[in-house]
């Protein structure tokens, strides 16, 4: 089977261990698995893996080595897809991983027990789409504001661009909201007019953009 | 009784009767004239009272009537004073001139003060030419040839003598003793209530002096102003010319660190002297309790050179403990020939139990501050601690945990499907376990403030705020931890104030650093009527601010929202 060549990156064996069997057991191919950032970088530029999957949180120093890594990663071989695990939901990380380009994503780490999700959301990134996790969203969306220019959406495109600014396509959203794809098509419209964003296929930068303005709102 | 007339034939005995009832009658004119002139003194001597003269005044009076009353030359009035020494308050001379008031000595043996402190009876002496003592001192300047002395008992007690006495060889009439006696049962009140006055007086001085030190001790004013309050107090109410404060040091110096002057400055400070050529101050060294030196006469090397220049005359000591060990010694000094009266010693110990009180203080405040930081230091630490291991290690676990059982489901034959569900089951449980361990490890510590900085975690908290908030970030560098944490958590709670109990509508939080003072403050236009005394987490964020050396206000009038504002320094104050 021609799966995803992955390398691995987590200082905690266990579970290093754990996701690397879920990624064989899930047909993507592990070339390599790394304790800390800088055997990380070796093995990357070693291996030339599809997709790198790091864990933010690595030593010496236990603070944002794997990010410092996939920004690295980022501007020596930009064609390596990106999937950034995070012990807790950090806005500014997850923006700022973003803004790197394309073919990027950060999520909790509690999600990969989602096991059939996550393993997509790891092809979708392969892809060169981009994923943010959904309490990131959450906490951008339901952030209050005098005169919240989110006030002109129905809860309904709420609800949509919270699904937009994860990542999902608008098949994926359809697939999630049980709805149609022509009907997602056309709130996702809707959004981009009323919040005045440019309207755009690439999914990386629709999800920038939502980012980006949800953010800034 | 007025005798009848009789028959011509009874002339003599006419005559005799005559004679009789004239004295009688003259007798008794006298008399009424000296119970006039008595009640007239008494109530001049009561006027001035009421007048609230001064005690100094009304004894003068009391010494003025009582010689014009009994055609005396000269009066004098003696207090006994606890340490049995007996001193001269007041005095009257006929002719005029100054009686000199306010010596003190035992009463010398054959005195008229002695006799009186025996018996406490009135009493009477015919010369002062053989008697010590400052009273007969005084008696024998103004030339009294004989003298009559009644006790002033005030309560049972005791408190001094009146004498009268003439510098003529006639001795003073008979009934002199009875009278002043009378007099001065009378007058004894009015004496003690004069003397009683000045002495509440004293004592409501000193009291305020001492509130007034202790005022400034409290409120931890720096150790010189302090020095400088303290001794200028003692100055005053022990009436010293000179007061002094020396530190001992450990190689055997003395340090003069405070001083004061009545009229001038005090110029010394800074001075070190051996300790073993200052006899006053290695006494009070040696025995730690208040000593007292009368007379510098036969000292000599450096501390002769002090005192001379200073002008000291006769000193009283009183050490400063600290933690039981002498720290310094107060020495009140007098300049002039009279030695400092004898409560000095605790009238000053008074004031250096104050400034050892203050050198402890400062002390304990300084470990104390250093200890408020620790503390919170610490805390702060193991909260950051406990996020990393719920984060790190908690959190790797369950998701391990979960993985694995995810592997064990995939490996169920599939016609096992509900062993299959179970397992599904069980990891949905671990997720929401891991959801719940996300919101305890950020109500324990904010992981973005260690890694992101103020900014980034504020902004954090504007976001997950149920309310709007303004966030006016001006401080981009990163500060020192203590002082970020410090104002996250200023911040973190009133924003739930502000949306929980104050039901605003929005808050404005502004961030800056200028002067080496990170300013914090949030503003909201809630309730208002906030209490820091009423259990909120306002009393903790103002123990925070000022664990680190900071200051917080909090303006929250009734309606008109709340504003709460915090300076913390970006220096360590425990450094």
């Amino acid at each position: 089977m021609t799966g995803l060549r992955v390398v691995l990156a987590d200082d905690d064996v266990l579970l290093r261990e754990g996701l690397a069997s879920l990624f064989e057991r899930s047909g993507l191919d592990v070339v390599g698995q790394a304790g800390d950032a800088r055997n990380l970088l070796t093995l990357v530029y070693d291996r030339n893996p599809d997709l790198v999957v790091v864990d933010i949180r690595m030593p010496p120093t236990n603070t944002v080595e794997g990010l410092a890594a996939a920004g690295e990663i980022r501007e020596q071989l930009p064609d390596i897809g990106i999937l950034v695990l995070s012990a807790y939901a950090d806005v500014e990380h997850a923006t700022r991983l973003l803004a790197s380009g394309p073919a990027m994503g950060y999520l909790l780490k509690s999600r990969v027990t989602d096991v059939a999700e996550f393993i997509e959301t790891l092809k979708h990134i392969a892809k060169g789409g981009s994923v943010v996790d959904p309490a990131v969203v959450q906490e951008l969306v339901s952030a209050r504001r005098h005169d919240d220019p989110l006030g002109v959406l129905s809860a309904r495109e709420r609800e949509v661009l919270s699904l937009m600014a994860e990542g999902r396509s608008n098949a994926g959203i359809a697939r999630r909201l049980w709805v149609t794809e022509g009907t997602v098509e056309k709130h996702v419209r809707s959004i981009l007019t009323k919040l005045n964003l440019a309207e755009t296929d690439d999914d990386h930068r629709r999800v920038l953009a939502v980012i980006t303005f949800l953010d800034a709102r | 009784m007025i005798p009848h007339a009789r028959p011509k034939a009874c002339d003599t005995v006419t005559i005799v009767g005559r004679a009789h009832l004239l004295g009688a009658l003259r007798r008794r004119s006298r008399r009424a004239r000296e119970l006039a002139e008595e009640q007239a003194a008494l109530r001049r001597v009561a006027a001035r009272v009421v007048d609230g003269a001064s005690p100094a005044e009304v004894f003068e009076a009391v010494c003025s009537e009582a010689g014009r009353m009994i055609r005396a030359d000269g009066a004098g009035l003696g207090r006994y004073e606890s340490d049995g020494t007996v001193s001269t308050v007041g005095g009257w001379r006929r002719s005029g001139g100054l009686i000199p008031v306010g010596t003190r000595s035992p009463p010398g043996e054959g005195t008229l003060a002695e006799l009186i402190l025996q018996t406490r009876r009135p009493g009477q002496l015919r010369s002062h030419a053989a008697e010590s003592g400052c009273f007969a001192a005084a008696a024998r300047q103004v030339g009294w040839r004989s003298a009559v002395g009644a006790p002033i008992v005030v309560d049972g007690h005791l408190w001094g003598v009146v004498a009268v006495g003439t510098t003529s060889e006639r001795p003073l009439p008979p009934d002199a003793e009875a009278r002043l006696a009378e007099f001065t049962g009378l007058i004894a009140t009015a004496i003690a209530d004069a003397d009683s006055r000045q002495e509440l007086n004293r004592l409501a001085e000193e009291q305020a002096a001492l509130r007034r030190v202790a005022t400034l001790v409290a409120g931890g004013v720096p150790a010189a102003k302090l020095f400088e309050g303290v001794i200028g107090e003692a100055g005053r109410v022990v009436s010293a010319d000179v007061v002094g404060l020396s530190r001992y040091e450990a190689d055997g110096a003395l340090t003069v660190i405070g001083g004061w002057r009545e009229s001038t400055g005090y110029a010394p400070i800074g001075r070190r002297l051996p300790l073993e050529a200052t006899p006053l101050s290695r006494l009070v060294f040696e025995t730690r309790r208040p000593s007292r030196v009368d007379s510098y006469a036969g000292v000599d090397g450096p501390a002769a050179d002090f005192v001379r220049e200073q002008g000291l005359r006769s000193s009283v000591g009183v050490p400063v403990i600290v933690e039981g060990r002498p720290w310094g010694v107060v020495a009140a000094h007098s300049t002039s020939d009279q030695p400092l009266p004898p409560e000095t010693e605790e009238r000053l110990a008074e004031f250096t139990d104050l400034i050892a009180a203050a050198i402890a203080n400062a002390d304990s405040r300084a470990e104390l501050a250093a200890s408020r930081a620790r503390i919170v230091a610490t805390a702060d630490a193991t909260r950051r601690r406990i996020e990393r291991d719920l984060h790190d290690g908690t959190q790797q676990r369950l998701v391990s945990l979960a993985l694995e059982l995810r592997a064990a489901q995939a490996a169920v034959p599939a016609e096992l499907s509900e062993h299959r569900a179970e397992l599904s089951r069980t990891v949905d449980g671990l997720t929401s376990v891991l959801d719940e361990l996300h919101e305890i490890a950020r109500g324990i510590h904010p992981a973005i403030l260690a890694e992101g900085g103020l900014g980034p975690a504020l902004q954090t908290l504007a976001r997950r705020t149920a309310i709007p908030v303004k966030l006016d970030m001006r401080a981009e560098a990163r500060l020192p931890e203590r002082v970020e944490v410090a104002a996250y958590y200023v911040v973190s709670e009133a924003l739930t104030n502000a949306a929980k109990h104050a039901r605003a509508a929005g808050a404005d939080v502004l961030v800056e650093v200028c002067d080496g003072t990170l300013s914090v403050s949030v503003r909201d236009d809630g309730l208002g009527g906030a209490d820091p005394t009423c259990g909120s987490g306002l009393i903790g964020l103002k123990d925070r601010a000022e664990a680190i050396g900071g200051e917080f206000s909090l303006d929250s009038p009734p309606g008109a929202g709340t504003a709460l504002h915090v300076e913390l320094p970006l220096d360590d104050p425990t450094r």
